[in-house]
């Protein structure tokens, strides 16, 4: 006779292989999901085996196994959940595709928690020991999903808080939660006797709080300050010219990872712009880059006041009829000062009339020609 | 009875050990003769250069001594099986540890490691040196060929930036740096009988020094796995003494020259320009109005780049140096030159009685055929429809035999 868990194991590699060959059948050359069902199906076969061999598939087989239940079983919530999972999926197929996600976790948490239920209550008649059981399985699972979950709630909330208030207020919230949080901190190591549920208590109310701000910010939206940026592109867009950038000078653009290997170093020495090359001691006016590839470049101001390094590396039509001439630059910097510049030229120097160059705004002739084979 | 059993038991063994070390014995010597290879031009124990020479010294000692070593390990234990095989006797007396053995048996492998580690140190910095820098070229790796491109050295004649593929190209005698870096994943470069090898990192520039003693061409491999045609990913460095090195230099620097009017390279020319230049660049061609024909790879190839062809019959490969642009025989002609010929072999170049028409061809019909790369159109979606590779074009036998008639035309 066959065990329950037998039994189950059974079906959901009758059901692997028929998901198996549905897929092979329906979906077209994707030879990864199929080798994933395969997996699936013999992984399951193989405990399905083993469980058939050894009697053991279910919790009512075995020495230390109650009778079997003679107790009338709660209400379960797992049907439900699975139910609007199913029915998320379908709403999903022809709304939008996270719907459809949203309804797949909810069917699969669903089912399995629904599964370890029914199986935990049939093994014995005591309900205690029914959730002692179902906690040994399924806690280490659940309590991982839900504090991952439970913390992307939190950080998407207060995200939600700072990209609505403005930037001086996001500071003083910044520092007031932190304060809490080392308050509450404080306060449960010096009191260690505090009831749990008052700590609970805390906790809840702040996360409620949290998740509450981030739904009003959410509602109200970002500050106007990154509408305005996002909807003129002050990200992408950078001036390059003599004077400071409205947007773009205000924080240094420091790639520390780069910094160890820049292609060649630009020096900005008393009024004259000289280059060193990697691996190259004298310094030269003229450098090379490879075409289409991220060249990190460093720039070092050495003469009194504030620079930029700005490179000029031809032109694109940007509209019909409209050419724009390409520019990439640093920020203002201060004398003794350097900063790191990425550049990347898509088109050879032939390409171009006017040759590439890096030049510091302002100053007149003196520049570093480049060269892009 | 049972001693009887036993006995054959006994015959049965031994014919299996028997037959285990037969088979050792021939995967050894297959092995051992593999070494024995006369056309093996990836070799790591022929150094041909003083970089690659610094890492023979070093790793003949240390297999020597690591040789020692290992013999010495398993006559231990080939002599404690043996020896002390389970006859029925009484097991011996058990003791807790022999601390001097212990003490000796840590001591005596950290010693030696200690004194391979100084040398192993010594030699990683006299590779890493940079400041007796005579030459400089960047490399710069992209799914599945190397690109090689010559900054301004007037001392070696190079007043514009060179730009070639597949063949490497030093001057003898002159210690190079190479620069390298690395378009789209992590690559390495390798020519063995050069140095050892060195990874190229996008976004990072990491040095590598070469150097060769003699003229020839030095076989090479991509050593990082790198995706879908790793394994033909190859190079060669070729070393021209330095009067040929400067022909050389002169020779890049020139434009390609439009072929004739009415000539089959001319039409090839019009083929070229309406399929080829969309990625690959010819330094010189111009468009029906006159202006330069400029290629746009970073429009349609994922890693931006695709081979500059304006010197392509310079070259003695193509397709990342994993097939020749020469026919057999002329292969062998310039492979087996002596130091003396070797120069002015490579400088001829592709000619058109050895130009290697049938794997050209090959190509040119369906190059995805012959090299795998993601070159499917209907599976572009992951690289924003960017090929990674080169397509297959389409290209009817009318279009291939005008596109090899122009391309002979770039030397």
């Amino acid at each position: 006779m066959f065990t329950n868990g037998s039994k189950y194991l059974i079906g959901v590699t009758g059901f692997s292989a028929l998901v198996l060959v549905l897929y092979i059948a329906l979906v077209d050359g994707a030879v990864g999901g199929a080798v994933a069902l395969a997996s699936v199906m013999m992984a399951v076969g193989l405990l399905a085996g083993l469980a058939l061999f050894n009697r053991d598939g279910d919790v009512q087989v075995g020495d230390t196994a109650a009778p079997a239940n003679a107790e009338p079983v709660g209400s379960s919530l797992w049907p439900l959940v699975t139910t609007v999972g199913i029915v998320g999926m379908g709403i999903g197929l022809i709304t939008h595709e996270i719907v459809f996600l949203l309804g797949l976790v909810a069917l699969v948490a669903g089912f399995v928690e629904w599964v370890i239920q029914g199986w935990s209550e049939s093994a014995s008649s005591d309900r205690r020991y029914n959730a002692a059981v179902r906690g040994r399985l399924i806690h280490p699972l659940e309590f991982p999903v839900l504090a991952t979950v439970g913390a992307g709630v939190l950080v998407l909330s207060f995200s939600r808080i700072m990209l609505a208030i403005s930037k001086t207020t996001g500071a003083i919230v910044f520092i007031v939660v932190g304060a809490i949080v080392l308050a509450g901190g404080v306060l449960l190591a010096v009191r260690p006797n505090l009831k749990k549920s008052m700590a609970i208590g805390l906790c809840a109310i702040g996360a409620v709080g949290i998740v509450a701000g981030g739904i009003a910010g959410a509602s109200a939206g970002k500050r106007d300050q990154l509408v305005e940026a996002n909807e003129e592109d002050h990200f992408a867009h950078k001036e390059c010219g003599e004077e400071k950038s409205k947007y773009f000078d205000f924080n240094a653009e420091a790639k520390v990872s780069m910094r160890s290997n820049p292609m060649a170093t630009i020096e900005f020495v008393d009024g004259k712009l000289q280059a060193r090359e990697l691996g190259v001691d004298t310094p030269t006016t003229k450098v090379t880059v490879q075409k289409s590839n991220n060249i990190p470049v460093i720039f070092r101001n050495k003469t009194e006041g504030e620079h930029r390094l700005t490179l000029f590396y031809g032109e694109k039509e940007v509209q019909e009829g409209v050419v724009e001439e390409l520019h990439n630059c640093t920020q203002m910097i201060e004398e003794g000062e350097e900063q790191m510049l990425i550049i990347r030229i898509d088109k050879p120097s032939i390409a171009s009339e006017k040759p590439y160059k890096f030049y510091v705004p302002g100053v007149e002739d003196q520049s570093i020609e480049v060269f892009v084979p | 009875m049972i001693r009887h059993s036993n006995q054959r038991s006994g015959v049965r063994m031994s014919k299996s050990v028997r037959r285990i070390v037969a088979t050792a014995a021939g995967l050894s010597a297959v092995a051992f003769l593999a070494g024995c290879a006369s056309n093996a031009p990836q070799d790591t124990w022929q150094p041909k250069g003083p970089n690659a020479q610094k890492i023979d010294d070093l790793q003949k000692p240390v297999f020597a001594i690591a040789g020692v070593v290992g013999i010495i390990v398993f006559a231990a234990i080939a002599y404690a099986v043996f020896r002390f095989k389970d006859r029925g006797q009484p097991i011996p007396e058990q003791t807790h540890g022999k601390p001097v053995l212990e003490i000796g048996m840590t001591i005596l492998p950290a010693l030696i490691l200690a004194g391979i580690g100084v040398f192993t140190f010594q030699t990683i910095f006299d590779l890493a040196k940079t400041d007796d820098t005579e030459m400089v070229i960047n490399v710069t790796g992209q799914q599945w060929w190397w690109e090689y491109d010559y900054p301004v050295q007037e001392q070696y004649g190079i007043t514009d930036p060179i730009i070639t593929s597949g063949q490497l190209v030093i001057p003898t005698g002159t210690k190079v740096l190479l620069r390298e870096t690395s378009r789209d994943v992590i690559h390495s470069y390798w020519i063995p009988a050069l140095n050892g090898k060195r990874d190229a990192v996008p976004g990072r520039v990491h040095y590598l020094r070469l150097e060769a003693d003699e003229p020839g061409i030095y076989a090479g491999q991509c050593t990082e796995f790198c995706g879908l045609s790793h394994a033909v990913m190859r190079m060669e460095a070729v070393a021209l003494d330095k009067d040929d090195f400067t022909a050389w230099v002169k020779g890049q620097l020139s434009l390609a020259a439009s072929p004739a009017d009415g000539t089959l390279a001319k039409e090839g020319e019009s083929v070229f320009l309406n399929q080829c230049v969309r990625c690959h660049q010819v330094n010189g061609l111009k468009k029906a109005d006159g202006s330069p024909a400029i290629a746009a790879p970073e429009d349609n190839v994922w890693s931006g780049a695709a081979p500059n062809l304006t010197h392509l019959m310079s070259r003695n490969t193509f397709a990342g140096a994993s097939w020749d642009l020469l026919t057999k025989e002329c292969r062998k002609d310039v492979w087996g030159a002596s130091s003396e010929e070797f120069g002015a072999k490579y400088l001829t170049g592709v000619t058109e009685e050895c130009l290697n028409q049938t794997d050209l061809r090959r190509w040119l019909r369906n190059a995805p055929a012959m090299k795998p790369m993601y070159a499917d159109p209907t599976k572009l979606e992951p690289t924003d429809g960017k090929y990674r590779g080169m397509p297959n074009l389409g290209l009817s036998e009318d279009d291939i035999d005008k596109l090899v008639a122009y391309l002979a035309t770039l030397k």
